[in-house]
């Protein structure tokens, strides 16, 4: 018998208990558990993210049940990696993840809101005119009027506004202020726009139709790091945190990955298990030290000191060793290295010069076309100088020999360049020293100002006839950075860049920088360049930043690892990348209408309209070089002034006259108008604003604040800007140059008395009272990250994601772009008896990546001083006509203007046409007409139509344009870059596409990193691969900086800069005692885990994690010697002015330093400054913002403007604050009291 | 309907035109129906002071209270859950008892909203709106306690209403504004009728209003506020 019939088939039986006797089956009901199931039940799952200022980018499930958010999950459906790497989840952090509490929180702007004096102002004014631009005007004429609402600035009194209201006052401001004093008066600031990109266009757009200004952020915010277009020509390019696992060594360097890169950090843990070593390099014990194999804590502000003494170590046992055939030979295809330089007698010492070009040879060496821009090397086989293809003279005027074959140009054969003219004569060339010039503080030492080394010459006979001594790059670098080059190299000997001198300076131990170079540099040649420095914002945001960030750029080239997947430079910093860049530009400046947008350098702008030049402690003699010629003089405004006038950087304010009036003078004058204008400047009948910025004609008048907190995270120098821009209560102490008696500006007007309250209107949008919105006039609600539809992409992956309206704008709030859109509209309206269309002249400056990049050679010429003849757009900036129409602003906001039918779109120097994706546009939004455009536009009047436009029309997301923006390249390069794009050429990425999933970004020569199966986006891999050149002077990475300011300046190689000396506590000592020690420290602003990025530090839940409120971390060396104990209130504070938060005493902390988490809110916490008896300030509240000269040069080449791309930039962390413990903790909850009145209290 | 309840709840609104056009209804209500004395008297001192002076003045007082931080929020799950992920799940049970009673919310703002429960609670049935109102209690106790501690005559004023409420499921405040503080707030309305009087019309040499009239007026309005003020704080 078989039991067939006792044997179950398709069924067993349940047993009483199962796994031992810890489970056991039950018929009980479970009918209970419906409550949870209803608990967690949801009517939709939406698909949004985290939009200003997180460059996390990562994909979020918000719960949506009758209507209401109810949570928020990590989503975890990213497109899978290839086969053996890690995937992308888990994204999303503890911020991310304490979001959703925004959109019903007490601190979310629920109404339009109007300071209540303004209000009545404005209703007041209105009963007496009916037309609204006549009212605002009324206003703005009456001095008392004016200053009534002004002074009440950031003292509350907000009432409610209807939407009406609100868009009519700001219309008819805008309205008055273009009539008036010219549209580039009103100003527009938004940051970031990767993270939220048609919100930021909004802004943008309507801006730039009416021909207002719109900011940059990144330099601003001293994110950009200038060494980055310095040496590639490149904004900031960057591997995604993916490529971090391909890596052999890390160095995470002053980047506090675990902290600030919380959902890519665990990319960094995976490739420790893979067997990467890493290196973390942060003065205090930061979080990403326990990441590392080796922690080294140089002293902040030295980090240049130590990425020399690597660099020497690794230039002395491989390059000087002649060991390393894979670096050489990277450096020779690469870099500028073997490219020549002359060397110059200066003061009877011979001194390094600009590079050499065709132009100074005979015959210009058969190069007709830009001689100038080519620069010269040695045929290693024949030892003649050659010009090689690439360099940028090769970019403009002819087509494919702009590529890195390393050709002659004249024969077309591949020639092998000289790295070293070692064998030959050697001559004596000396160097700048900076290291003697340090404060106490930074460890100065005792070595001289020059330095003198033999490097290896050739004579090279010139046009005129005579000759001139030349030296490689590489010789000439090898040189700076003390390497002996016979083999005698000595680690110990106290000498520029040795291990011991970095020892002294930094204070890493000799031993511990041998080493890690040493495994660098081996890591490197065996993985062919998978060494791998992460870097940010400590590095970045220091006075000399540059060199702080070349030493390390340096270390990667030598190395041959920039441009090799798992190696290079990682620079992850508020760039946030904008992947659809060529797509998003003509939504964004509304180039679909009118060509060219304003665009305007933050850092200088806010330098000269906040005053802060006018305390400027900082002399160019201070910095100059000892090897630089005698004739720079003037302080840091004077340098700024000449930039802008010789067009190298832009200006706003551009005249000090209306624009809207120039055109009509140059047609009474019988001149075109470029001709008008370069004619009066020169005649003296017309001046540039930024020569007078405090004189009322060249006062920005309008500021739009978006998506930003300018004036909390962002105002470096918060007081001034209270004090000048505002004109409200302010805690600036220090006096200015006038009040001191120093020497004034020899290009800037100077004033007495300095303005107070610049600005007419100030209007914020946001979804918070941050800071910014309690100093502005208006404040209007937007909508939060899950009301509203956008786009999001990172430099940290590769995916576009959306932003999603999982329920309505809560209260009356709106999305940006319904805000701008209906503020256009009210524009429109009130234009009429004002505004019509109208001829505006516009400024720019000469625009890196266009042939004006070839505007200036190797001299300064200003016409200003009879130098030179003011030309438009070569000596000066170009001078554009545009037309607007002003009473239509509204039909071309929400339009697809004509241009992008007629002149194509362009990215990066490369242009293409777009007819077809104009076309499908037209069917896929729909079509409208508006008033003097023939035949149908598409439509543009959602924020879905902007985000499909600006997909349809970039690379990025639609592969025909990819295509299309590849061969355009190809014309430059001569070669077929198409094989990139034509796998993909049929994908086109819309919408609701990214909304059921993340989407990767198609390859695009916009970027010089692929996204491909095979490979990580790593920047540079398309110049090493593809051999397209770098966007330099050489076409190579540029190491040499030769243009005549960076050589005035002695950097034309990196070398070691310390901190400079801001002179802010001195006068402050012991000035207001409270009883307590003072002690000097520098302040150092990190970002902090408990706030920004994804939530700001006013969310409860991380206030809750951290202290509740502002605090500041202190060694416990300095804590005790200002009897300081944790959690003590404390005040800093200088001649800037004061802030008040807690002490966080911890062993974390190195002595001598103050750590303050960048953008903890005013409004939060805050008692009242023993020292200003006003609210006790901010983290900007003590610093100061100081500019840099050769952060200004232009139309050189890589060294040529772009927004966002070059210029100024917002350093911080050279300051010192005086920090004691507080004797009294005033709430100031009761009425105010004036400065003053306090004082005079305090005293008694 | 529960007359009180719908009347706190008006005097909770955004004091804009429309509701200073109720006003005069709204105060001829109060007296009708059937506060406790002591409420009565506060509630009406409130309407009052809704519809003295300028309107602009009592807005800011408003959004100074309301609009702005957590402390006084009128939103009640600002004191429960605060910013946490609970809040959603809670405005949904919140709204499951609206719907389940016949009412649509309509307009923008959430369920917790106190004047918007108070209207819900004023036309559902007695027990549910008992209910509900018991269950906020202890939030409605907080708030007023906070309200008092601003200090300020319209924070005290705006308390009256959460103390009525109270008053309504037979629950005390915590703390009452002391008699002082009363007669101190009824001076201050006084001073703002008396500020925002219109003078008699005057013929003659005395009517010239750069003269005599405007800034005579003005001086003397600063005048009187100064001096009840200064009795107030004296108290």
């Amino acid at each position: 018998m078989s039991h067939f019939l006792d044997r179950l088939t398709y069924f067993k039986k349940y047993a009483g208990t199962f796994s031992n006797g810890y489970g056991e089956v039950t018929t009980e009901s479970r009918a209970w558990e419906d409550a949870y199931r209803s608990r967690w039940a949801h009517d939709k799952i939406v698909r949004s993210t985290h939009g200003a200022n997180c460059t996390g980018s990562c994909s979020w499930k918000i719960y949506v049940k009758g209507g209401i958010v109810t949570w928020e999950t990590q989503q975890t459906d990213y497109p899978r990696t290839r086969p053996g790497l890690p995937n992308h989840e888990p994204r999303g952090c503890s911020r991310g993840a304490s979001y959703s509490w925004y959109l019903y929180s007490a601190n979310r702007i629920k109404y339009p809101m109007m300071r209540k004096r303004l209000v009545k102002l404005w209703r007041a004014a209105k009963a007496q005119y009916v037309d609204p631009v006549a009212a605002w005007k009324s206003i703005q004429d009456d001095p008392d009027k004016r200053r009534e609402y002004q002074s009440a600035r950031g003292l509350g009194g907000f009432v409610r506004v209807t939407w009406e209201e609100a868009e009519e006052l700001v219309a008819a401001a805008n309205v008055h202020t273009a009539k008036q004093h010219g549209p580039d008066r009103i100003i527009g600031f938004s940051p970031i726009p990767a993270m939220s990109m048609v919100s930021y266009a909004a802004g943008s757009r309507y801006l730039s139709l009416i021909g207002g200004v719109c900011m940059s952020f990144y330099d601003w915010y001293c994110d950009l790091p200038p060494s980055s277009p310095q040496t590639w020509g490149e904004q900031t390019d960057v591997p995604e945190s993916a490529d971090w696992y391909n890596a052999g060594f890390i160095m995470m360097w002053g980047s506090n990955v675990p902290q600030t890169r919380t959902p890519d950090a665990h990319f960094m843990a995976e490739a420790r298990y893979r067997g990467t070593k890493v290196v973390t390099v942060t003065p205090d014990y930061s979080e990403a030290s326990k990441f590392a194999d080796l922690w080294l804590h140089p002293k902040q502000g030295t980090d240049a000191a130590l990425a020399l003494a690597m660099g020497h170590v690794i230039l002395s046992e491989w390059h000087a060793k002649g060991r390393g055939d894979y670096f050489l030979d990277y450096c020779r295809r690469y870099s500028d290295m073997p490219m020549l330089v002359m060397l110059t007698e200066k003061d009877g010492r011979l001194v390094p010069d600009r590079q050499l070009r065709a132009s100074d040879l005979v015959g210009n060496a058969g190069e007709a076309n830009n001689p100038d821009w080519k620069t010269i090397a040695i045929d290693d086989a024949t030892g003649n100088p050659y010009v090689p293809t690439g360099s940028i003279g090769f970019r403009w005027g002819e087509q494919g020999k702009w590529n890195l074959e390393g050709r002659d140009a004249k024969t077309l054969e591949a020639v092998t360049p000289r790295l070293s003219l070692q064998g030959g004569q050697t001559a004596a060339v000396t160097f700048p020293y900076f290291g003697d010039g340090a404060t106490a503080f930074f460890n100065p030492t005792q070595l001289g100002d020059t330095v003198t080394h033999d490097v290896p010459v050739q004579w090279v006979r010139l046009a005129d006839g005579s000759s001139a001594k030349v030296a490689t790059v590489y010789d000439l670098f090898l040189a700076n950075y003390g390497v002996a080059r016979d083999g005698g190299t000595n680690y110990d000997a106290m000498a520029p860049y040795t291990p011991a001198w970095a020892e002294a300076v930094c204070g890493v131990p000799r031993q511990q920088i041998v080493t890690v170079a040493r495994e660098f540099a081996d890591n490197a040649e065996k993985t062919k360049g998978k060494s791998m420095v992460i870097l940010g914002a400590a590095l970045n945001h220091w006075y000399h930043s540059d060199m702080n960030y070349r030493g390390i750029i340096n270390l990667l080239v030598m190395c041959g690892c920039i441009g090799q997947s798992g190696g290079g430079w990682a620079h992850y910093v508020g760039q946030e990348k904008l992947r659809p860049q060529s797509g998003w530009i003509p939504v964004a400046f509304a180039t679909d209408w009118a060509r060219p947008p304003r665009q305007q350098n933050s850092t200088s702008f806010w330098y000269a309209h906040t005053d802060q030049w006018r305390y400027e402690t900082v002399q160019v003699k201070d910095i100059l070089s000892p090897t630089a010629p005698k004739q720079l003089t003037g302080t840091l405004i004077d340098f700024n002034i000449r930039a802008e006038r010789m067009g190298w950087l832009p200006s706003a304010p551009q005249l000090a006259r209306n624009p809207l009036t120039i055109a009509a003078e140059a047609e009474a004058a019988g001149v075109p108008v470029p001709q008008y204008v370069a004619q009066s400047l020169k005649a003296g009948t017309l001046e540039m604003s930024c020569e007078d910025p405090d004189h009322p004609t060249n006062w920005p008048r309008n500021l739009f604040v978006w998506r930003s907190n300018l004036l909390g995270s962002s105002g470096k120098g918060h007081e001034y800007f209270l004090k000048h821009l505002l004109g409200t209560q302010h805690g600036v102490q220090g006096k200015d140059l006038g009040e001191q008696g120093a020497a004034k500006p020899e290009e800037a007007a100077w004033h007495d008395e300095a303005p107070k309250g610049k600005l007419d209107l100030l209007v914020t949008l946001d979804f918070r009272m941050s800071t910014t919105c309690m100093y502005s006039d208006i404040v209007l609600p937007t909508a939060t990250w899950y009301e509203k539809h956008d786009l999001n992409t990172s430099d940290m992956h590769p995916f576009i994601h959306p932003l999603s309206a999982a329920v309505d704008p809560a209260w009356e709030s709106r999305t940006d772009w319904a805000i701008f859109r209906g503020i256009a509209k009210r524009f429109s309206a009130l234009c009429n008896g004002h505004l019509g269309k109208e001829k505006d002249t516009v400024l720019t400056p000469l625009m890196h990546d266009s042939p004006a990049e070839l505007g200036q050679t190797h001299h300064v010429r200003e016409w200003k001083k009879g130098e030179v003849e003011p030309i438009p757009g070569k000596t000066m900036p170009a001078v554009t006509v545009v037309e607007r129409d002003y009473p239509n602003t509204h039909a071309r906001f929400t339009s697809l203007g004509p241009l992008m039918d007629k002149l194509g779109n362009n990215g990066k120097g490369m242009a293409w046409k777009t007819g077809h994706e104009v076309e499908f546009l037209r069917h896929l939004n729909g079509e409208v007409e508006v008033p003097g455009v023939e035949g149908k536009l598409a439509k543009m009047e959602s924020d879905i139509d902007a985000c499909e436009t600006l997909m349809h029309l970039a690379p990025e997301t639609n592969g025909h344009v990819a295509v299309k923006a590849w061969e355009a390249l190809g014309t430059f390069t001569g070669r077929d870059h198409t094989h990139l794009a034509l796998p993909k050429e049929h994908e086109a990425i819309r919408f609701r596409d990214v909304q059921a999933q993340p989407r990767k970004i198609i390859s695009s020569p916009i970027w010089s990193g692929l996204e491909s199966e095979e490979v990580c986006y790593n920047a540079g891999y398309t110049n090493v691969h593809e051999l397209i050149p770098w966007r330099t002077l050489t076409g190579r990475q540029q190491l040499y900086q030769d243009h005549p300011w960076m050589l005035a300046f002695g950097e034309a190689l990196c070398l070691y800069r310390p901190p400079v000396d801001l002179r802010a506590t001195g006068p402050m000592h012991g000035v207001k005692p409270n009883g307590n020690k003072e002690i000097a420290l520098n302040f150092i602003t990190p970002h902090q885990k408990w706030g920004i990025h994804s939530v700001y530090t006013d969310n409860l839940l991380m206030l809750t994690l951290s202290r509740g409120g502002p605090i500041v971390w202190l060694s416990e060396v300095d804590a005790a010697d200002a009897g300081i104990e944790d959690n003590d209130w404390i005040e800093a504070f200088n001649t800037n002015g004061a802030l008040c938060a807690r002490a966080v005493v911890s062993q974390r902390v190195p002595k001598g330093m103050v750590m303050m988490y960048h953008a903890q809110e005013k409004i939060v916490n805050v008692p009242g400054s023993e020292i200003t008896h006003a609210r006790g300030g901010i983290h900007n509240s003590v610093t100061r913002c100081t500019i840099k000269p050769t952060h200004m040069i232009g139309g050189y080449a890589q060294l040529a403007y772009g927004f966002n791309y070059y210029g100024t930039i917002g350093t911080n962390r050279d300051e010192f604050v005086l920090v004691r413990k507080m004797a009294n903790v005033e709430w100031l909850d009761g009425p105010r009291v004036t400065p003053q009145a306090a004082d005079l209290k305090a005293a008694e | 309907m529960n007359t009180r309840l719908a009347i706190l709840s008006t005097l909770l609104r955004y004091p804009d035109e429309v509701l200073r056009a109720d006003l005069p209804d709204v105060l001829s209500s109060i007296a009708t129906a059937g506060f406790a004395d002591r409420d009565r008297r506060a509630l009406e001192r409130l309407a009052r002071r809704l519809a003295a002076g300028d309107p602009l003045d009592r807005q800011e007082d408003f959004v100074r209270l309301f609009d702005r931080g957590r402390a006084t929020s009128l939103h009640l799950f600002e004191h429960v859950h605060g910013d946490t992920r609970n809040r959603g799940p809670a405005m949904v049970e919140l709204v499951a008892i609206y719907d389940a009673n016949g009412f649509a919310m309509t307009g923008h703002e959430l369920p917790d909203y106190l004047p918007l429960v108070l209207e819900f609670c004023a036309v559902a049935p007695a027990e549910t709106a008992a209910n509900l109102l018991s269950q906020a209690g202890p939030l409605l106790q907080q708030i007023h306690a906070k309200l008092l501690s601003r200090g300020l005559p319209s924070s005290r004023g705006y308390a009256a209403v959460l103390a009525a409420v109270l008053s309504e499921v037979r629950l005390a405040p915590t703390t009452l504004p002391t008699d002082a503080q009363d007669q101190a707030d009824e001076d201050d309305l006084a001073a703002i009728d008396a500020a925002y009087e219109d003078q008699p019309v005057v013929f003659g040499p005395e009517s010239d209003p750069d003269q005599q009239g405007a800034r005579a007026k003005v001086a003397a309005m600063i005048q009187r506020l100064r001096s009840v003020r200064q009795a107030a704080a004296r108290h």
